[in-house]
């Protein structure tokens, strides 16, 4: 006997992705999904982005980590409020456990909202968080081939950022390569050359996020 | 890895299923996935099967349809596969696209007695 189901295998994720989503926007939030590999610099590009901003925005961070608050701690010094997810060894997070979270902040008084998601450019891509948009952040040292390599990733990003491009010369780093495959996959999506230990392009990656939470109205 | 999250919410599926139409034994199950979710066939069996272990589904063979990446053109409206990574509409050129198949994680049915 074969019965039919027909049905997305991640339903529950995405109907939970869906009703956060609708509650963020409610709140004139916007929240960013940020995906990399482990060491790419999410932490540092978060800890530029809270030196630059928490002056003119009211940020919060959710920070996934596979077992440690090792990151949050290095976001602590900024006065700004940061939940931390522990995965337990889970590879990336899903909308549920934001869901849980997003108790824990007053949304009232939040402007954007950084969820910096397990290091991991395969599996979070698939889970929906309810996000506006995904943010891929790469780094030169890892190599030019993960556009090519991750396609689902980069076709899905709102933005890419390119991190240590400093580190370009002691490197076999191909930025043409890298472009071209980036062009092929997602031509046009807004991209970001920076190095967040020197501070190049990062003022270009200020204005394009403070322009990004202006679009939706103010408070 | 995320092979094992997704295994775990299509046994709760198929369990479900299994249940409502009061059947013995799960023999098989029937999924869609596409190419860009980049499943690992072999893991996703295995994580399925730890996910159902000791229940009716336990035995149950999964058939996976691995479905590739097409492409709709918001110019010209062409509807096309993409081959390998170039996401340009094979017509005009454009990349200006909606990915209409290619991300699907999709239970078509069950089989059992």
């Amino acid at each position: 006997m074969e019965i039919k189901i027909m049905k997305n295998i991640l339903d529950r994720n995405q109907n939970k992705a869906d009703e956060v989503r609708n509650l963020i926007k409610s709140k004139k939030i916007l929240m960013m999904n940020i995906i990399s590999s482990p060491g790419a610099g999410k932490t540092t590009f978060l800890e530029r982005t809270c030196e630059a901003l928490t002056s003119r925005f009211r940020i919060g961070i959710i920070e996934g980590d596979v077992t440690t608050d090792r990151d949050a701690r290095r976001l602590q010094k900024y006065n700004i409020p940061i939940v931390v997810i522990n995965t337990e060894g889970g590879c990336h997070l899903d909308s549920h456990s934001i869901s849980r979270v997003l108790d824990l902040f007053d949304l009232d008084n939040l402007d954007i909202l950084f969820i910096e998601n397990v290091g991991n450019l395969i599996c979070p891509s698939g889970f929906d968080l309810g996000e506006a948009f995904k943010l891929a952040l790469v780094s030169t040292a890892e190599g030019d081939d993960k556009p090519a390599k991750y396609p689902l990733l980069f076709r899905e990003a709102g933005a890419v950022v390119l991190n240590k491009i400093d580190l370009i010369p002691y490197t076999n780093f191909n930025y043409d390569s890298f472009m071209h495959d980036l062009n092929n996959i997602k031509s046009g999506v807004p991209f970001f050359k920076v190095s967040c230990t020197r501070g190049d392009g990062l003022d270009e990656w200020y204005k394009w996020i403070s322009d990004q939470r202006s679009l939706l109205t103010d408070k | 890895m995320h092979e094992i999250k997704i295994a775990e919410d299509l046994s709760a599926i198929v369990l479900e299923a299994a249940k409502r139409e009061k059947l013995a034994r799960v023999t098989k199950v029937n999924i869609s996935f596409g190419q860009l979710i980049q499943i690992v066939p072999d893991i996703f069996r295995f994580a399925f099967n730890e996910a159902v272990r000791d229940s009716v589904a336990e035995s149950a063979e999964i058939d996976i349809e691995i479905l590739p990446v097409k492409m709709k053109c918001i110019k010209c409206k062409n509807d096309f596969q993409v081959i390998g990574n170039r996401f340009a509409c094979n017509v005009c050129g454009s990349t200006d696209l909606e990915i209409i198949q290619g991300k699907e994680l999709f239970i078509k049915s069950i089989e059992g007695e």
